[in-house]
């Protein structure tokens, strides 16, 4: 009894129905193409409506009026996996996701720890559920065993060889863990059980199988070890210093912080990758951290420049409390793509290059301030400029004169005095989301010579309406 | 003021033009234009329907195409005279031919020769070169003009001065034109959604995709007058009085191939009748059939259509040549010509049908002629066509795809950006081939709001979308074949399909110029028949025709009356089982009315019960008038067939042939159309003038009503139930050959191979099982004592098992029947695949016992190739298997072959059901009509038929037969989960037995299927 298999049937539903406000109410996760929608799994309560997996969308409507749906997603579903893993991690040391929908660990090491087997797994039994993963466990001499037994029992727990020998015997030749094509082939020629299977001449399944069928009944009865990768945990940074003193000022954390930042960037280049963003966690004695965030555009990591944009961000908060230490903790860490670099640099020195200048004006100005502005084709003006933190570049419009500058309402314009120079130019768009305009515009010059953008409504008297400058 | 606009689409391109031709003409006409051109892109698809709106409104129409040629100028070409629209045809075909279905590639070297009559717009772009605007004043010389459009741009004083200039540099007259999408500002919306779905975004994606304004439609003369200056408006109207074509002018000409030297087409379609006559009638042709085809000769030289019937009847004789089953029948197919060209079997001697009712000269339109051919092998006939009269002269017709209300709603609420869910619930709402927008009642239950501003934006444009056309598509089997080049007359393209070409006009664009189309139609039924024959040929000695079938067989009426017609044709369905036994069929014409009163025309008409209480002698037999007891005496007085329902109005409402043909054409479109309307007044006036009630006007109005789009003419309805009567002797006669072809020619009809064979069993068929050693990949018959033959299963019912493995184990059992699994492995060439099909499906029992067994060995020996091939096996111990139990082959009989001949499932549960007080099937011929039973059976089929309101017919199946349940609204809706998901149904209900027609009207229903686990049962689902 050394390993333990914990399956999850139901994880890609518990994954959805554990956030979900009404856990019990008819729940269906949906597959397949736009056209044809089908039921991948439905809960308990949409079963019982007569939905079943494999049904079409359409054919489930028709049974049942109403009923939640959701994707089913593969992703969140290997998510989850991870998610488990990692909990499970706490226990052991081996933790194995080799199996999907499903935790392999080894607990012969942690039984010290965390008591007897009854003890442990009632332990596991309640986390879980308080989770809201719904489980089988077994634990079994070896890995494999302990899997393909949780297909069909839970909580059975298998002293040594010989109860499992006992244990393996009846199972059905289809819950075994074979390949498909062989447990189908094993049961055309009437074998029903692992017992019928095992009873037969070693050369004679070797002449009609491939190797791999011997192979997993060597792995379920122990004689064959089966290669596990183990689960890593991810990489973040997390690190925190100790300050021996209460500091009140940014002034004394600024050397601290340089020691911070200097570590992540050594850690980024031991691991080849830079930061997007980070949290810098100021620890008081008395009250909850203060967490200053600090994003930057780009995954960075030169140290210096790490440094001024902490500081930056860390001077424009006010310490409220004492703070005790000083904590840095970064998990958004892609891949860091260095800017090529001319072998004689023309930058004089005292100017900073645009990315730096850009992370500090969003530093002291704060994320909201600095932005990118986008076109975005639509023939209406006002949707056609978009603000947009995105640093990638844009589609330019196409061929007509649009004014540099545009009012955020556009204003009633007195026509006195006011010179049209070009138009009417006729825009009729964007009746799809309700905001449909129909106007005529018009090039105008004021009397102070300004050249303004100025539309009149088609159909209506109210005059005209200035709504841009151009430059 | 006036103008002529030339530049204009239609809704013919594709998800660009936003308005029929219909409403661009009504519109040009209502604002004073003098002329409109419509100009599809690369495409006279439309041009049509054009011609008629332009007729309709008494408005020009210039023929034209916009095109962009490749790497070149975009060009407005317009037609000047018969000529130029001869250039245009060849053009547009040789752009589409050299690109893939639904796409164009024009180039400049197209324009090599000269065209005169072809005149172009040069519709000018920033980035026309200088070379590209030489060839163009090069190509088209005086023929050529700048095309000015003003759409309120940016900048459209500028715009018009420098095409102005443009214009004034090359020396090229400009033009006012409108590239108009849409005859009203008001389809903006419609046209930009237009744009989005052809773009695969969705509108607010669409961006600068989007014209910026709803300018491009037909303004008024006074907008125009104040853009444009008087000249370019004023050019307008020089261009359209060149442009003097008419669609009128085509002449269309039969091909005359096939009249050889020294005779004209009449004198040889008089040749080749007559050769017919003597073969038809080897003993002397009576008198009356004589004259009967000197007067239709006499008919068909009038209207000139003697090379139409010579056509068909080479495309018979080739079929006939390669021994490929036909049979032609619609208008003018059941004519003593046509019996003596060998076009039909119908003896018109036997039949009352006349010729003139399909062909005369007052209508002047081209017969129709079908002609079905074994589906199997339609494709010979149809490659035989292209190749007789070549790719140039012969296509298949287009059929304009048009927009239903599901695809509409689909493709309206993708392009305003609703979630794929939500598109298909919205689709859902529509009915499968309905053309409205889906009702609010059934948008609520769906749970939509139909009155968020986002659902009614859907609903508005859904509506507008319906009935546009949406693309073309080849007709099934509509040939047109021209003496001269198709692309004089219309553009050709490719279809989907390699191998095929289409013209650009859809089959009913084709009348109204007067192109010949022969229907070349694929038929399930005649491909079973013609292996019947080929059975009975080599089985039985029997060397059977079509025409040699004996007529009239007591046995066959006998067996038709009792409903024993699974497999048959058109009288196999439930609905034709059960009316069989009501009618009773003694004579042919009894068979003609059987095919076509079991339709929805005559059932929502509500003329069934009538007939059948006449012929049953419940109610007098009485006429409207003497006039009219001719026209309704075949059918006891009740109008059943369109034909009649014509000759009532011609009878008693003195419609003229041509005015009922019209009303003809109006039954079969007046739901998507309306235009009955008129009909009603002018159908009742006339009666009434001649003495009949009120009540009987409208009865037959509502009459003409209910046969709708589904009126069956008695044309076709012969030609069904001669096939009808074959396949019915066949059964009755030869029922092991009959079974034997059916599955071989699956799929096709209405039941699965598992029914057919059952049904064989049921008449005491012997049927024997697949074996390696006996079966074929087709079904076989093998002599026995015995009336009948027993039927081998074939191989083609192991599902998944390949022709060509099959084929070669039939090659090698020739040489030697197998001696071992060895040497069927060694000889037969199988992979291992193959090998577990036949071990699973048991056809491997005499090589190597039952199933298990088999797969064993199989596994044993094909392992050996590769590695160990040619190495002596080692010698085995012997292995015990267990060999399977009853209920294990039951199983593995549904699995492999979807049928058993081991006991019927429902017979290995017999037991357990008769504890649940089931009866089955047998037991209950003996109940009385009335009592209160309960039954179990398989589902086999569930059908709701759009007459019968509410219904649901459910068949069950048990181990002795069939069972129909009718299950009535409310029970549905209470017992919706297990009406729709059992498999294994009980049923409590009141049994009804009246006569031959029994039924079980259900009042609660139970799920059974957890007793079948494991089954591969199979059941026809609700169509």
């Amino acid at each position: 009894m050394r390993w333990v298999c914990i399956v999850f049937p139901q994880l890609a539903l518990d994954g959805v129905q554990r956030l979900h406000p009404e856990p019990d109410a008819p729940l269906a996760l949906l597959a397949g193409t736009p056209q044809r929608r089908v039921l991948q799994t439905v809960n308990a309560a949409a079963r019982a409506l007569g939905l079943r997996p494999g049904q079409s969308l359409t054919a489930a409507h028709a049974l049942v009026k109403t009923f939640a749906s959701a994707e089913y997603d593969p992703v969140q579903i290997e998510r989850w996996q991870q998610f488990l893993a990692a909990w499970a991690y706490r226990f052991s040391s081996q933790v194995s996701v080799y199996y999907p929908r499903a935790l392999l660990f080894e607990i012969e090491s942690s039984l010290g720890l965390f008591g007897p087997w009854p003890l442990f797994e009632a332990r596991l039994r309640k986390e879980l559920t308080e989770l809201g993963f719904r489980h089988r466990i077994v634990a079994a001499p070896n890995p494999a065993a302990a899997r393909v037994l949780a297909n069909l029992y839970d909580g059975l727990a298998v002293a040594d060889d010989a109860a499992l020998q006992q244990a393996l015997a009846p199972l059905p030749i289809d819950r075994a863990g074979l390949e498909p094509q062989a447990a189908t082939a094993l049961s055309r020629m009437g074998l029903r059980t692992l017992a019928h299977v095992q009873a037969l001449p070693r050369h004679t399944l070797a002449r009609r199988f491939d190797v791999g069928l011997l192979q997993h009944l060597d792995a379920l009865s122990g004689q064959r070890p089966l290669a596990l990768d183990f689960y890593q945990p991810p990489d973040r940074f997390d690190v925190r210093i100790e300050l021996n003193f209460d500091v009140h000022s940014h002034q004394a954390l600024l050397f601290p912080l340089r020691r911070l930042t200097a570590d992540l960037s050594a850690f980024l280049c031991g691991r080849d990758s830079g930061v997007q963003r980070f949290d810098l966690h100021l620890e008081h004695a008395q009250a909850a951290d203060s967490v200053i965030k600090v994003g930057l555009l780009s995954a960075e990591r030169e140290p210096g420049m790490l440094f001024e944009l902490a500081r930056g961000r860390l001077e424009q908060v006010q310490v409220s409390a004492p703070v005790r230490g000083l904590r840095l903790l970064a998990e958004d860490l892609p891949v860091f793509v260095p800017q090529r670099q001319d072998l004689f640099d023309e930058r004089p020195q005292q100017t900073l290059p645009w990315e730096q200048l850009r992370e500090r004006l969003r530093a002291r100005l704060g994320d909201d301030a600095v932005q990118g502005l986008r076109f975005h084709a639509d023939h209406r003006p006002e949707c056609a400029w978009q603000a947009a933190a995105d640093p990638r570049a844009c589609q330019g419009l196409n061929k007509v004169q649009r004014p540099g500058w545009l009012l955020p309402q556009p204003s009633p314009l007195a026509e006195q005095g006011v010179h049209i120079l070009m138009g009417p130019e006729r825009i009729e768009s964007g009746w799809w989301d309700g905001a449909d305009i129909r106007r005529d515009y018009y090039l105008v010059q004021t009397r102070t010579g300004q050249r303004g953008w100025a539309f009149r409504n088609v159909g209506q008297s109210d005059g005209l309406w200035l709504q841009g400058w151009f430059a | 003021m006036s103008y002529a606009e030339l530049h204009c689409l239609s809704n013919f391109s594709f998800q660009r033009g936003a308005s029929s031709a219909l409403e661009l003409f009504e519109r040009a006409k209502a604002q004073g234009y003098s002329a409109l051109a419509i100009t599809d892109e690369c495409s006279l698809a439309g041009i049509v329907r054009a011609w008629q709106a332009a007729k309709a409104v008494e408005l020009p129409l210039i023929i034209g195409s916009e095109v962009r040629l490749e790497n070149g100028p975009k060009l407005v070409l317009l037609v000047q005279d018969l000529s130029g629209y001869q250039y245009l045809c060849r053009l547009i075909t040789v752009a589409r031919r050299r690109a893939e279905k639904g796409r164009y590639r024009l180039l400049q070297d197209d324009f090599d020769q000269p065209m005169p009559g072809l005149l172009a717009l040069w519709v000018a772009a920033d980035d026309d070169t200088q070379a590209s605007i030489k060839w163009l004043r090069e190509t088209f010389a005086e023929r050529l003009w700048l095309a000015v459009h003003l759409h309120c741009g940016q900048d459209d004083a500028r715009h018009l001065q420098q095409r102005l200039n443009l214009a004034a540099s090359l020396q090229i007259p400009a033009v006012a034109c409108g590239d108009v999408h849409m005859h009203v500002r008001g389809r903006r919306a419609l046209q930009d959604t237009m744009t989005a779905i052809r773009h695969h975004v969705s509108v607010a994606e669409a961006g600068t995709r989007l014209h910026p304004n709803g300018e491009r439609h037909l303004r008024s003369l006074d907008a125009l007058g104040a853009l444009y200056p008087q000249a370019l408006l004023d050019e307008s109207l020089a261009i359209a009085r060149r442009c003097t074509f008419d669609l009128s002018q085509l002449r269309y000409h039969y091909p005359r191939e096939l009249v050889p030297e020294g005779h004209t087409a009449k004198t040889w379609l008089r040749a080749v009748t007559e050769e017919g006559m003597a073969r038809r009638w080897p003993h002397g042709v009576e008198a009356k059939t004589s004259m009967q085809i000197d007067h239709e000769l006499g008919l068909i030289s009038d209207l000139g259509y003697e090379s139409y019937f010579l056509t068909v009847h080479d495309i018979v004789r080739f079929a006939r040549s390669r021994s490929i089953l036909c049979q032609g029948r619609g208008s003018a197919a059941n004519s003593a010509v046509c019996f003596a060209l060998g076009i039909t079997e119908i003896d018109p001697s036997l039949t009352n049908l006349l010729f003139e009712r399909f062909l005369s000269k007052e209508r002047n339109e081209p017969p129709d002629i079908d002609v079905d051919f074994e589906h199997e092998r339609r494709e010979e006939v149809l490659q035989y066509v292209f190749q007789r009269y070549g790719r140039h002269r012969a296509a298949l017709t287009a059929v304009v795809s048009t927009y239903h209300a599901a695809g509409a709603v689909r493709d309206v609420a993708k392009a305003l950006g609703l979630p794929p869910d939500q598109i298909n619930a919205l689709a859902d709402c529509c009915g499968r081939w309905s053309d409205d927008a889906p009702p609010l009642e059934r948008l609520r239950e769906a749970g939509f709001d139909p009155h968020t501003p986002i659902l009614h934006r859907v609903l508005t444009l859904t509506q507008q979308l319906i009935g546009f056309p949406r693309h073309l598509s080849q007709h099934p089997g509509g040939f047109v074949i021209s003496e001269y080049p198709l692309d004089t007359l219309v553009p050709v393209e490719n279809a989907a399909m390699a191998e095929r070409t289409i013209i650009q006009w859809d089959k009913d664009d084709l009348d109204a110029v007067g192109l010949l189309k022969v229907d070349i139609l694929a038929l399930g039924m005649l491909s079973a028949i013609r292996r019947c024959f080929d059975l009975l040929r080599q089985h039985r000695g029997r060397n059977l025709t079509l025409a040699s079938i004996p007529k009239d067989d007591p046995a066959t009426y006998t067996m038709i009356s009792k409903a024993d017609t699974i497999g048959v044709f058109q009288i196999e369905s439930r609905a034709q089982m059960a009316m069989l036994p009501r009618l009773r069929p003694k004579v042919f014409y009894d068979l003609v009315i059987e095919v076509a009163i079991v339709r929805p025309g005559p059932i929502q008409g509500g003329m069934v019960h009538p007939y059948l209480r006449r012929r049953n002698h419940e109610e007098p037999t009485t006429y409207p008038s003497p006039e009219l007891k001719t026209v309704l005496q075949r059918t006891l007085g009740i109008p059943l067939f369109q034909e009649q329902v014509m000759q009532i109005a011609m009878v008693a409402a003195d419609y003229s042939p041509g005015e009922a043909d019209q009303l003809r054409r109006s039954m079969a479109a007046w739901k998507r159309h309306g235009g009955l309307e008129p009909h009603r007044e002018r159908l009742r006036d006339g009666m009434l003038k001649n003495g009949y009630t009120e009540a009987f006007a409208a009865q037959i109005f509502e009459q003409i009503k209910g046969f709708g789009s589904y009126g069956f003419p008695e044309s076709h309805a012969a030609s069904f139930a001669l096939l009808t009567y074959a396949s019915c002797w066949l059964k009755c006669h030869e029922p092991a050959a009959f079974a034997c072809a059916l599955i071989n020619s699956w799929p096709m009809g209405f039941y699965s191979p598992d029914q057919i064979l059952q049904d064989a069993r049921r008449h005491r068929l012997q049927v024997r099982p697949v074996d390696v050693q006996a079966s074929d990949w087709d079904c076989s018959l093998e002599p026995i004592d015995g009336a009948q033959p027993a039927i081998r299963m074939g191989l083609r019912l192991i599902s998944g098992f390949r022709e060509e493995d099959a084929r070669r184990i039939e090659a090698a059992r020739r040489q030697q029947i197998f001696s071992d699994i060895a040497d069927l492995d060694r000889r037969a060439a199988l992979d291992s695949r193959a090998q577990a099909l036949l071990a699973d499906a048991g056809a491997l029992r005499a090589l190597a016992g039952n199933r298990h067994r088999a797969r064993w060995e199989v596994a044993g020996v094909h392992k050996q190739l590769g590695l160990f091939a040619g190495l002596p096996s080692p010698d085995e111990d012997a292995v015990v298997l267990p060999a399977p139990t009853v209920s294990e082959d039951l199983h593995a009989d549904y699995a492999t072959l979807g049928t058993t001949l081991g006991p019927h499932p429902l017979a290995l549960l017999r037991a357990e059901l008769r504890q649940r007080r089931c009866r089955s099937s047998r037991e209950l011929m003996a109940v009385e009509h009335g009592r209160n039973v309960s039954v179990a059976g398989l589902v086999t089929g569930r059908q709701r038929p759009g007459t019968a309101s509410g219904v649901t017919f459910v068949t069950l199946e048990d181990e002795f037969g069939n069972l129909n349940v009718v299950v009535w609204r409310d029970l549905a809706e209470r017992q919706r989960l297990a009406l729709v998901g059992s498999r294994l149904l009980k049923v409590d209900g009141r049994w009804e037995a009246v006569g031959e027609v029994r039924h079980l009207i259900a009042g609660r229903l139970t799920d059974l299927s957890a007793l079948l686990d494991g089954m591969d049962v199979r059941s026809r689902d609700f169509r």
